[in-house]
């Protein structure tokens, strides 16, 4: 009996491999087609056999992607200007140099996702610790709020956030993409799930000690909810480089689009160019792929001693 | 606490520095790269303009019209603005699937731009009509009406809202048609019931040539495309002109495209196994089809794509195999076909600021009125809506153009300019989703009639 | 926690009050100020005609006329209905398909282990907006890879027109959806399973339990954390399928793949002649925040029993 079952639990696994195998080729697929595609001439791309090869390795549709497009490389803007200036601009204090937009939308995506995650993880962690550990009154309602609003879309509360972001004087700046992003109570909801986990003898015992509440914050719950802080940046920083929505609505100058946003005009134009969108769709996607990888390890170690605390 | 903070300083001047110390190193590079095509001075002037006040700075968002989608194109021009009145042009790009929206929600949110480039459907029937855009009749006096009409007396009616304000200053125009490839054709022996000469064919022909077609190649030839609103102008001509259909009654009140002739026409391309309606299309994504060569016809077409295929830049008139590509009139019983027009020009949005449209004025003077507006035209890829602007003649700007010329031999079917009714947006949509359900085998009568009704309820 | 089960004196309960007020008030800024303001905003505008054109944010109040229409409109339903099935069908499918994978190759040599982990999490790292540029070639009608590739092994004779007939797009939607939504479920899933408590295990491998059983009696109970948190996390992504709709079908053919969120925006910026157009589309969203309020609450409730 037991040999049998070893036997077929052998041949499970080998078949499941097997299995696996052809799933990873499948999902490796869409992204081979765009990092080839990219360097495909105009005849392979409509070519109406499917090429797996470009027959020519050519830069044109790179070429293409970045003459169509300029923007300065960098437009540094006093932040909330508008509210001071007499037409309600952007008083700029500094402007780069004419570059192709695509890594001006680079750049800006970059800015936007960074900036989301680290605002997202500083004000969760604290809302996170406090809701866990601290026995406020309205805290249920609260928790109630956010545990209810935590998977609502954004396209809920469309037009009122539009008209918000005027009265604000923040429509069509990145902020208007990072702020909403920022006050999606996702990230609150895990950092709780996570502060849990703190024994509250070490608090307590940090408060008899006489540490002031923010000194037990940084030196004690910091560093034991540092997994869930990883996974709740990577899991912001991934949303806000792939959203489009919120880019869509909010953001209108070329200046400040977002790499999403391009790729899609590229996609929308009156006549489609294959071979310019995959060049778009790569450049899109290989700087995030490159940072994954190398920080792959902190990924997985993030997203997974998060979630086992539950 | 203090800890994190540092964290969050440190972690923000690192991100700073390297998306300027990163993208520095190219800048070095390719700061030369986009400079060439243009001489130094308008870029010099460009950096002095920001001193300026506001009204030295106004936006101006384009659809893409012709070549007024590229930017190398668009710079040219706005330099040459700029050099003249010191008046700074930052333009943005918009595309026909998303452009809407974009202007609807930057209008809700009070952001609209100074300029827009598109024609009188938006302009005038829908954002004239609600009250966002500037009247600028005052910039037309009786020789910018008396050349404008010696080319067409269509333009300004089109341009013109029922209570008299022109919301459009037009720029140029273009008759939308089809069109064949006519390597195909041939190959299927369908090449008898084109004619090369008029560019017209009838009815019937245009069936037969479709069913030898089907015959020959054993798939769908020309698609009925009906993903979005994005060149819909191709199958609204396409139904109306089969069987003598009307889109709207004369006066632009109602929509009258639930007419039996319509329906006769829709029931006839519903039953012919070479046409499908192909809601994963749109008319972008049909001219990519065409010329690729899958699609033996294209239903959205006009002389830009006859001069560029596909904006592919392989060549004038050819397919991406090479092969030829002949522009058509839309068939009719008797082969007069009533071409839908584009008529396109410049919409000032009132944004409540008299220097900015001030500013935004002249920039429709220099574009469309001045010794300029032939290039402004040129660039367009399209013809000009005027006989002459300042003295300049207009009527010769393509004389040198053999596919240009040809293309003249189709104006004269323009028809009705019809797309100026009211509840025009609301109307498109209500035709492609027509055409989705006729498509996935709905009863055409049924569906005509509820949205044709629905879009004429929301014209109110 | 011993210390909340005791009533708290009053002054170590103001104590608690202010630093815990202190704490959320950062989170609290944005929370209010782009979530439950806009809401609020939300709910209020959905009573009246508000519209594009009015230069107010709100209209003329109309009582509950928006949501009676609401539910006269067979395009709305319609949505609603394909939302459902989308959160349905993916979450559990996405659920089932990660702790499969995870379970196969947890085991594996860790080069092998990282090398898969790393590709199925690949198409979350490239983007929506991407990867669909790539998915729209496949599911073409005329030259896509998925017609050449079923035609040429003879399962298909006639081209399928797979984003443009009513029977297949929500269907195609749901797997490009399906791709994205994964990675985070497997490396979730591989390393709840790397944590099981092996003495547990290896206590009902000696009691005779099969592998089936010590899989469903013993680790898939200490997964339930896990599990939960993918639950979330991927109800949460199914939301987000918005650029795929908006880049791939535009909510058609017939209206085969709208979703509420698509309408909404749809009926926001498309309509914009549609009287009382805002009012309407904030109606939706307000019967969209309440279904998904109650989902989240069954979800939450559920998580609190475990």
């Amino acid at each position: 009996m037991k040999t049998g079952n070893s036997v077929r639990s052998k041949v499970y696994k080998a078949v499941s491999v097997v299995i696996l195998i052809i799933l990873a080729l499948l999902f490796l697929f869409p992204l081979y087609w765009i990092v080839t595609g990219a360097f495909k001439p105009s005849t392979d791309i409509y070519a109406l056999e499917p090429k797996w090869l470009p027959t020519q390795w050519v830069t044109s549709n790179f070429d293409e992607l970045f003459n169509r497009r300029s923007a300065p490389l960098w437009e540094l803007a006093v932040p909330f200007s508008r509210w001071f200036t007499p037409n309600h601009e952007d008083l700029y204090w500094s402007v780069g140099p004419t570059l192709p937009a695509a890594f001006r939308w680079l750049i800006n995506t970059v800015f936007m996702s960074v900036t989301a995650l680290i605002l997202t993880c500083v004000t969760a962690a604290m809302a996170g610790y406090a809701l866990a550990k601290k026995r406020f009154r309205g805290r249920a309602i609260i928790f109630a709020l956010i545990v209810c609003a935590m998977a609502l879309p954004k396209q809920v509360v469309l037009i009122p956030l539009l008209k918000e972001m005027d009265k604000l004087r923040l429509y069509d700046s990145l902020w208007a993409v990072i702020l909403p992003t920022v006050g999606w109570p996702f990230g609150v909801f895990l950092m709780k799930q996570f502060s849990e986990s703190i024994p509250g003898e070490i608090l307590e015992a940090a408060r008899i000690d006489g540490a002031s509440e923010l000194k037990t914050f940084s030196t004690i719950v910091v560093p034991m909810v540092k997994p869930g802080i990883g996974a709740l940046a990577i899991f912001t920083f991934i949303n806000s480089w792939n959203d489009y929505f919120m880019q869509l609505v909010m953001l209108a100058r070329g200046n400040i689009s977002t790499i999403s946003l391009g790729i899609s005009t590229l996609q929308n134009d009156t006549t489609v160019n294959m071979g310019l969108l995959m060049a778009g769709a790569a450049l899109a996607s290989i700087p995030i792929i490159i940072v994954f990888l190398i920080f792959q390890k902190y990924f997985t170690q993030g997203i997974t001693m998060g979630a086992v605390k539950g | 606490m203090k800890k994190i903070r540092k964290a969050l300083a440190f972690m923000t001047a690192l991100c700073i520095v390297l998306s300027l110390a990163a993208c520095g190193q190219p800048s070095s590079e390719n700061s030369k790269a986009p400079d060439p095509t243009k001489g130094p001075d308008p870029t010099q002037q460009q950096s002095e303009a920001p001193s300026n006040t506001a009204a030295g700075e106004i936006t101006l968002w384009t659809y893409p019209v012709g070549n007024w989608k590229d930017e190398a194109t668009v710079k040219a021009l706005t330099d040459a603005f700029t050099a003249e009145t010191g008046i700074k042009v930052k333009v943005d790009y918009l595309d026909y699937t998303a452009g809407d929206d974009r202007v609807n929600t930057a209008l809700t949110a009070n952001n609209a731009p100074d300029l827009i480039l598109e024609g009188p459907e938006r302009l005038v029937a829908n954002w004239g009509a609600n009250g966002k855009m500037v009247d600028l009749k005052d910039m037309f006096d009786d020789t910018d009406m008396s050349e404008i009409n010696a080319v067409n007396e269509g333009i300004m009616k089109a341009c013109t809202a029922p209570d008299g304000a022109i919301y459009e200053y037009p720029l140029v125009m273009t008759a939308h048609c089809m069109a064949v490839n006519l390597n195909a054709f041939k190959d299927a022996g369908a090449d008898q019931y084109l004619d090369l000469d008029t560019h017209t064919w009838t009815t019937d022909d245009f069936l037969l040539a479709v069913d030898a077609l089907y015959k020959h190649y054993n798939s769908t030839v020309a698609a009925v495309f009906c993903l979005g609103q994005g060149g819909d102008q191709g199958t609204r001509a396409l139904v109306n002109n089969m069987y003598g259909g009307t889109y709207t009654n004369a006066e632009h009140t109602k929509y009258t495209w639930n007419d039996e002739n319509n329906i006769k026409a829709l029931t006839q391309l519903k039953s012919m196994n070479g046409i499908a309606f192909d809601a994963s299309l749109d008319g972008g994504k049909e001219i990519a089809a065409f010329y690729q060569g899958t699609l033996k016809m294209a239903f959205c077409w006009n002389i830009a794509q006859q001069l560029d295929p596909n904006s592919a830049k392989t060549g004038a008139e050819k397919t991406l195999s090479g092969d030829d590509i002949a522009f058509m009139s839309f068939p009719s019983q008797d082969g007069t076909a009533q071409l839908c027009g584009g008529i396109w020009g410049f919409g000032i949005f009132d944004n409540g600021d008299a220097a900015r449209i001030e500013a935004a004025k002249q920039f429709i003077k220099f574009m469309c009125d001045s010794e300029h507006t032939a290039d402004a035209v040129k660039a367009a890829n399209y013809f000009a809506v005027r006989t002459t602007a300042e003295g300049a003649d207009l009527s010769k700007i393509w004389a040198d153009d053999a596919i240009m010329n040809e293309y003249t031999k189709l104006m004269p079917f323009l028809g009705d300019y019809y797309q100026v009714t009211t509840g025009w947006a609301a109307n498109r949509t209500e035709w492609w989703n027509m055409l989705q359900e006729v498509g996935t085998g709905a009863d055409i009568t049924e569906v005509i009639n509820a949205h044709c009704d629905a879009a004429n309820a929301a014209a109110g | 926690m011993a210390n909340s089960a005791k009533p708290m004196s009053r002054a170590l309960q103001r104590r608690e009050d202010v630093a815990g007020y202190l704490f959320m008030l950062p989170s609290l800024v944005f929370f209010v100020g782009f979530v439950i303001i806009p809401m609020f905003i939300c709910i209020l505008t959905s009573l009246t005609s508000s519209n594009m054109h009015d230069p107010g944010m709100f209209g003329s109040f109309v009582g509950l006329e928006n949501f009676i229409k609401l539910w006269q409109d067979d395009v709305f339903k319609k949505g609603l209905l394909n939302t459902f099935i989308i959160v349905l069908v993916s979450v559990p499918t996405v659920c089932a398909f990660s702790l499969w994978v995870s379970s196969a190759i947890y085991k594996l040599h860790n080069v092998a282990l990282s090398a898969f982990r790393c590709i199925f999490y690949l198409p979350v790292v490239t983007g929506s907006v991407a990867v669909t540029v790539v998915w729209r070639w496949m599911y073409d009608n005329y030259t896509g890879i998925l017609n050449t590739a079923l035609k040429s092994a003879g399962i298909i004779e006639q081209n399928i027109n797979w984003l443009g007939s009513e029977s297949t797009a929500l269907a195609c939607i749901i797997v490009i959806l399906f791709t994205t939504s994964v990675g985070q479920p497997i490396v979730l899933y591989v390393s709840a399973l790397g944590n099981v408590d092996q003495t547990l295990v290896e206590a009902a491998q000696v009691d005779g339990a099969t592998d089936f059983q010590v899989f469903w009696k013993v680790k898939w109970p200490q997964m339930m954390p896990t599990t939960l948190y993918i639950l979330v996390i991927t109800t949460i992504n199914s939301f987000q399928c918005f650029a795929l709709i908006q880049l791939l079908t535009q909510g058609g053919p017939n209206h085969a793949t709208d979703t509420v969120m698509y309408y909404i925006y749809y009926t926001a910026f498309k309509l914009t002649e549609q009287a009382g157009h805002f009012g309407y589309a904030n109606a939706m969203g307000v019967m969209l925040a309440i279904f998904i309020g109650i989902l989240s609450a069954i979800q939450f409730r559920l998580g609190r029993e475990k």
